[in-house]
This record gives structure tokens, C-alpha cells and sequence, in this order.
């Protein structure tokens, strides 16, 4: 009796052992995003990760505010609670900045596989250069994004809506290149008494809803959010084409439903799939569900282009939108970072990526030229066609107080609490006052042209350049 | 003189042994903080870049904050936010108290469905109130809309976002002035009343000269809660409005923890902190004093 409880301890405790033995060698990688269709790609994707010993796991957290505030108090506390994090591109000056992130040039030079020509150029800057034009990444562009348009096909194709729309316009109905066309075609399916508006997009206070798509009117109007040269905003912001461009942004909300100036994305996804736009500004993240007729209704007559750009008051047109998606980053205070290596290697090849492509948007050139990935849907193709009109704001640590100086402020002109001219001229002095308070000297030379983007890397053409036909 | 004197040192012992742990306890927890707070109040820093170092500041945080119009406008905010949802909490609160202390069939099934929405997570209720909020397709503006009123921008607009704020911190927290009161009300003798019914006293009599009065100090309680619970008002505002439009619905403590957690400017976070605790404590005080002075009446 003695002799078998003995053995049996024994052969509990070596259990015990064995399975401390095996929980020891399991590493668990932890990564923090926010919630959503890309984040359960990249775990689904993970859980075929050949290394079994090798555990992906997220920490999840609600798109906005609370997305940043995590990742930046645990670098605040120099933590290891995750090992690597999907962040926004404008935090990568904060973080980086910081001196939080691993520089990815010294995992370029060390791994066989991860290096720089991997991902577009102009991508690889947007999601990971610090500072601007260094050629010191911290993040490789692992979810791109962009603004795009969404749109109802069967009115947009009914030969009764073209002909009223021809009789009231003198044009023919087209899926707009520019804002200004887009202004008719929104007021001309304006028809609250049968339940439809002609536009939808996002003007909400919370995070960068307001900002992302004002910015989008405002520079392919030919404006600038500053001088990075001198540090100047005023005058930038401000000019005659931001007011023109935010301006713009405003007008429209005209033309969506009573209360759409304070939307976010989920609003605009829920207003469309309800049938209650003919068109809407959405981030192509959306594209998936918006696309699925299980989701959506009216999927199986929704179009998906590229978002219209505008003629500026100086007769350039210019198409430019706020680049949206997230680069990932590794945490300098990880201590697996031989293990994060090798899983990036993994991930980012071809194979994988044409998985989390099926239902995101990569970052990998492989998968981004491929044919087979273009012709996956019907806006895959616009997707690869739109990274050539992105654009992104300030590339500064600064970025949180920025954003939202500007996002209070354009809530106020959507509200209508400030005209746009006086919104942004107060956002231009709040934020001269924040650069200032951090240690920039602002060259306030004064001498703003009315569109300041032909100063600051001008992108204006002289004839529209479509896109959507 | 050792007998007499071995009492009394091992009395004190036991008093010191006894209240250490709890001391110790309130001085980590509560003392440092605040002297921390204080402390990082005189300084420019980031908790995001400890490497960057602390700047001594001296009372320029304190100055920035005061000169900017911006807080001032967050104090209002949040001063007009405390008026509306604790003058309607308590008004309510009393009333269906005071309708819930009798005896009626059903009355503890109501009861209980009257304390749901307190169980309810504010960021929870703000998401939720947010979607029947919305103008378009939300439930309340259906409900506006059936009795033929115009559809209104709840949200969207400086004025109505505070209605609709007050409103569903009036939803969720007038169940807490509801069972306070309740239990207050319950604890009147019932020979009080019954004396007042002999002398032929009204209702309204009997109401405000004796169940009021008799319940004064819980309420009093209640309403010193309530008053500084929504001073310092936060996550409902994330969910609801996330502060807007505009700056329009950022309280106080929404300013505050955007300062330290989305900025990382510590030292002007911790000096708005400061200012918001010296407030709360001084009303906190005030109240207590009155609390006091009220029992010593009772």
C-alpha cells in the first residue's frame, strides 16, 4: 500500500513536471491591436505557424483612443506585457521617438529573409520612417489602408435616374472624379421623403474620425496642414485652399442623413447597408463586409472605387486621401525578440500574406503586384491603383495633441458652433502653441501661397485624371 | 508605579499594533499618490519619455491651465452636467422612493427592475444610448417622431449632447437615490405617521415636514455621492459623445485623462488633477460640515 502510494506520488509529480517541462518551452508572443476582422486574419493565420512551440496571442482592444493609451502606457512603464503592436503610422514618431521601438534596419541586417524591398518604398516610409526621410524604419506596413468610395451600381446604372440626372445637370451621371461632381450627384440622390441621401462619411469627434476624412477634401483642394520646413501652421491650415477643402468636407454633410456630422465608420457602414446612400467614404478595411451579402443587403449592387479629388482654386486637380491601416512595430522591452524575428519571417511571406490579403490589405509587393490578388474582387485592383494618392499627416511625437486640436476643431465647424475660417485659423494657433510648448522654433516667414501645395511636395495636374470609369 | 504604568504601555501598543496596517495601508495608497501628484505637478515631463527627464516648472502648469479658456470651458461643462443630473436624480429618486416604501403587489419585481441600469457599465450605457440616440434610426427620436415632433440631432449639437448626457446619468444613477431613499423612508417609526394621521395632517404636510426632514441625512449622503461621483464623470462621455462635438461634453476629468493618457504631458495632467481634487475635497468638505451639524440637530 505504502510502495503504491509512493509510486503514485512519483507519477503525479512527474506529471507535474513534464507538463511544467512543456509549458516552459511554449513561447507566447503577444501582440495588441485593435479588434476586428484583421487582427482574427493574423491569429487565424498564426495558428498554422509551423513552430508549435510558438504561441500567438492577442490582446485586443476597441478601435480609438484606448488603442494608443495601451500601447503607450506600457512603454510609458518600459513593459513587456506585448511583444509587438500594430499602431497607426502617425505613432510612429511618439513611440519611436520615445525610444520604445526596435529599429527595423538592424533586423533587415541581420535576417536573411525581412528586408526593406520586401514592401513599397513609399509604404514602408508611411508606416514605419522616422523621422521623415531618415531611412530609420520602426514598423513594417503590415495592414494598409486608404480612403475609398462605395456606391450603389443600380442607381448609379438606371438608364431613369441618368436621363433625370442628364436633364438636371447637363451631364452625364458618372461615379464622381472629383468633389465637385460629387457635390451634384450627392444633392441630385438626396431624397429624404423616400429614405435616401446621397453621401455618407465619417465627421465623428472620437479618435481621428473627423480629421482622416477632412483632410482627405483638404488636400486635394491644395491644401496643407503645415510647413514642415519651418514649422509654420498658420497660413498652412488655414490657407484659402484648406478653408476650401474643409469647406468642402463640410457641405456635404448636406447631403447625408440629419445627425451624420458626429459618424463614425460603424454609422456609415450601417447607413449604407440600409440602403440609405447612394454613396459613402469608407476605409477599404470595410470593403470585405460591405461586400458580403450576408452583411450587407445591398452587396450585390455596391460598387467600390477610388475616392474623387477636386479642382483647386488653382485650376490644378489633385486627388489626395488620409492613408489609413496600422504598421507593425516590435517593443524594445520584449524579451523574445529571436522568436518575433523568425515569426515575421514567416508571416511575411507570400503565403501567408495571400491569406490575410483574401480579407486585409498587405503591405507586402509580392502579393500587392500579383494578378491573382488583383483579381480577387473588384477592389482589390482600386486598392493597389489608390496607394499612389495617399497621403498622411504629421510624422511628429506631437501627433496625439494635434489630432486632437484639429479633431475639436473641425467637430466645431461640422456643428456649425465655428465657420470653417475660424475653426481652422484657432486650430492653426493652438497648434503653433503646442510646437512651441515642445521645443520647436516656427519660422514664421508669412509668405503662405493661397494653396500651399505648390510649395510643399505639389501633386497638382492640370487635367482630371479619372479613375473610377 | 510599574503595575500602574504596564497597562496603559501595552493598551497603547495594542492601539499602535491595531491601526499600523491601515495606516501604512491609506499611506501607500492614498498619501503617496497624492504627494506624488502634487510633486509632478511642479514639473514638465512625459511618463512616455522618462529618459527625457522632469523640468522643474514651478507653478507654470498651474498658470497655463488657469489662462487657458479652453479648461474653463470644461469646468463649466461639467458644473452645468452636475446641476442638471443630480437635481433630476434626486428629484426622481425621492419621488419614486417615496412611492416604492408602500406595500403594493409587484413591488419588489419593480424594485429590482428599477436597479438594473446601476448594474450596467457606464461605457456600456454609453454605447448603448448612443445607437438610440442617433437621429436617423435611433429608438428616442422614433418616439419623438410618433407624437409629431421634428427629429433632433442628439448628439450632434452642443445643447441636446448635454440633455442627453444628464439624461442617461439620470437613467443609470437615479436607481442608487431610489434605494437610499427607500431605506430611509422605511426607517420612519411608523407611529409618526400615525400620530400625523390623528391631528389630520395632508399628505403633502406629512411629506415635507416629517418624511423629508427624518431622511434628510441619508439623503444628504446620497447626494453628497452622487455630487462628487459626477464631477468626476469620464467614461460615460468616452462612449456617448467622445467629448463633442467640438470640445462640448468634455468634463473636467475627460481633460484629465486625455492630458496623461492620450498627450503624456504628466506634469500639466497631474496640475489639472490637483485643481479638480482641491474642488471636489472643498465641496466634499463643505457638505460633510453640513452633514454634521445636521446630525447634531437629529
Amino acid at each position: 500500500m505504502k510502495f503504491r502510494s509512493t509510486l503514485l506520488a512519483s507519477a503525479t509529480l512527474a506529471g507535474f513536471l513534464g507538463a511544467a517541462s512543456v509549458a516552459a518551452a511554449e513561447t507566447t508572443l503577444t501582440f495588441v491591436w485593435h479588434a476586428g476582422t484583421c487582427a482574427d486574419a493574423l491569429v487565424g493565420i498564426a495558428k498554422d505557424y509551423p513552430d508549435k512551440s510558438v504561441k500567438i496571442v492577442p490582446a485586443l482592444v476597441p478601435y480609438g483612443p484606448e488603442w494608443h493609451n495601451k500601447i503607450a502606457s506600457e512603454f510609458a512603464i518600459k513593459g513587456d506585457a506585448f511583444d509587438f503592436a500594430m499602431w497607426d503610422s502617425q505613432s510612429t514618431a511618439e513611440f519611436a521617438g520615445g525610444g520604445h521601438v526596435v529599429k527595423m534596419n538592424d533586423i533587415f541586417a541581420q535576417s536573411s529573409y525581412l528586408k526593406a524591398d520586401l514592401f513599397p518604398p513609399a509604404s514602408l516610409s508611411q508606416y514605419g520612417e522616422y523621422p521623415d526621410g531618415s531611412g530609420q524604419f520602426y514598423g513594417l506596413p503590415a495592414n494598409q489602408d486608404a480612403y475609398g468610395l462605395m456606391y450603389r451600381k443600380d442607381l448609379f446604372e438606371s438608364a431613369e435616374e441618368k436621363a433625370a440626372f442628364k436633364a438636371k445637370y447637363g451631364r452625364e451621371l458618372r461615379v464622381p472624379e472629383t468633389y465637385q461632381e460629387a457635390k451634384e450627384v450627392a444633392e441630385f440622390f438626396t431624397r429624404p421623403d423616400k429614405g435616401l441621401y446621397g453621401w455618407g462619411q465619417m465627421g465623428g469627434r472620437d479618435y481621428d474620425f473627423a480629421t482622416t476624412a477632412s483632410n482627405s477634401f483638404l488636400w486635394s483642394f491644395g491644401g496643407e496642414l503645415y510647413n514642415p520646413k519651418t514649422n509654420e501652421i498658420a497660413g498652412y491650415l488655414n490657407s484659402p485652399a484648406s478653408i476650401d477643402g474643409v469647406q468642402a468636407y463640410v457641405d456635404m454633410f448636406k447631403f447625408g442623413p440629419p445627425g451624420s456630422g458626429n459618424w463614425g465608420f460603424d454609422e456609415v457602414n450601417a447607413s449604407f447597408q440600409q440602403g440609405q446612400l447612394a454613396m459613402a467614404m469608407q476605409w477599404f478595411y470595410f470593403n470585405g463586409s460591405n461586400a458580403d451579402p450576408k452583411v450587407n443587403k445591398f452587396a450585390g449592387v455596391t460598387g467600390f472605387g477610388i475616392l474623387p479629388g477636386a479642382v483647386g482654386r488653382d485650376g490644378k486637380f489633385r486627388r489626395q486621401f488620409s492613408v489609413g491601416g496600422q504598421g507593425m512595430g516590435i517593443n524594445k522591452y520584449s524579451k523574445k525578440l529571436p522568436e518575433l524575428v523568425k515569426f515575421m519571417e514567416w508571416y511575411f511571406q507570400p503565403e501567408q500574406q495571400k491569406r490575410y490579403a483574401a480579407v486585409c490589405q498587405t503591405g507586402l509587393r509580392a502579393v500587392l503586384e500579383s494578378p491573382d490578388w488583383q483579381g480577387l474582387n473588384s477592389y482589390n485592383a482600386q486598392f493597389a491603383n489608390a496607394l499612389q494618392y495617399l497621403n498622411d499627416y504629421w510624422h511628429l511625437p506631437e501627433y496625439p495633441v494635434l489630432l486632437d486640436i484639429l479633431q475639436e476643431e473641425v467637430s466645431n465647424a461640422i456643428s456649425g458652433s465655428k465657420t470653417v475660417e475660424e475653426a481652422l485659423g484657432d486650430a492653426a494657433k493652438r497648434q503653433e502653441r503646442t510646437l512651441e510648448r515642445a521645443g520647436y522654433t516656427i519660422e514664421h516667414k508669412g509668405d503662405a501661397p493661397d494653396v500651399p501645395d505648390t510649395v510643399i511636395s505639389p501633386v497638382g495636374q492640370d487635367a482630371i485624371v479619372p479613375v473610377n470609369g | 508605579m510599574d503595575t500602574a504604568l504596564k497597562p496603559r504601555s501595552t493598551g497603547r501598543l495594542m492601539i499602535v499594533g491595531f491601526l499600523s496596517p491601515t495606516v501604512l495601508l491609506l499611506l501607500f495608497m492614498v498619501a503617496y499618490p497624492i504627494f506624488s501628484l502634487v510633486h509632478y505637478s511642479f514639473y514638465n515631463f512625459s511618463a512616455l519619455n522618462p529618459d527625457k527627464g522632469m523640468d522643474w516648472a514651478g507653478l507654470s502648469n498651474y498658470e497655463y491651465l488657469l489662462s487657458d479658456s479652453g479648461i474653463w470651458k470644461r469646468f463649466v461643462f461639467t458644473g452645468k452636467f452636475v446641476f442638471l443630473c443630480v437635481t433630476m436624480q434626486m428629484i426622481l429618486g425621492i419621488f419614486v422612493g417615496y412611492r416604492l416604501q408602500k406595500t403594493f403587489r409587484g413591488r419588489d419585481l419593480l424594485f429590482t427592475a428599477l436597479m438594473l441600469p446601476m448594474m450596467l457599465s457606464p461605457v456600456v450605457a454609453g454605447f448603448l444610448w448612443r445607437y438610440m440616440l442617433n437621429s436617423e434610426w435611433g429608438v428616442v427620436n422614433f418616439l419623438v417622431s410618433l407624437f409629431g415632433f421634428a427629429k433632433v440631432d442628439w448628439l450632434g449639437q452642443a445643447g441636446p449632447a448635454l440633455w442627453a448626457a444628464a439624461v442617461v446619468d439620470t437613467w443609470m444613477w437615479t436607481p442608487f437615490i431610489i434605494l437610499l431613499a427607500t431605506a430611509a423612508f422605511r426607517g420612519i417609526p411608523e407611529t409618526i405617521y400615525e400620530a400625523a394621521e390623528v391631528d389630520g395632517a395632508s399628505a403633502a404636510y406629512v411629506f415635507f415636514r416629517i418624511t423629508l426632514p427624518m431622511s434628510a441625512p441619508v439623503l444628504f449622503i446620497a447626494l453628497i455621492l452622487r455630487l462628487i461621483d459626477s464631477f468626476k464623470q469620464y467614461d460615460l462621455f468616452v462612449a456617448l459623445t467622445g467629448g463633442g462635438p467640438g470640445s462640448s461634453t468634455e468634463t473636467v476629468s475627460f481633460a484629465v485623462a486625455k492630458t496623461a493618457f492620450s498627450y503624456f504631458y504628466t506634469g500639466e495632467a497631474s496640475a489639472l488633477a490637483v485643481i479638480l481634487l482641491c474642488i471636489i475635497m472643498g465641496l466634499a468638505m463643505i457638505l460633510v460640515r453640513h452633514l454634521s451639524n445636521m446630525g447634531a440637530r437629529h
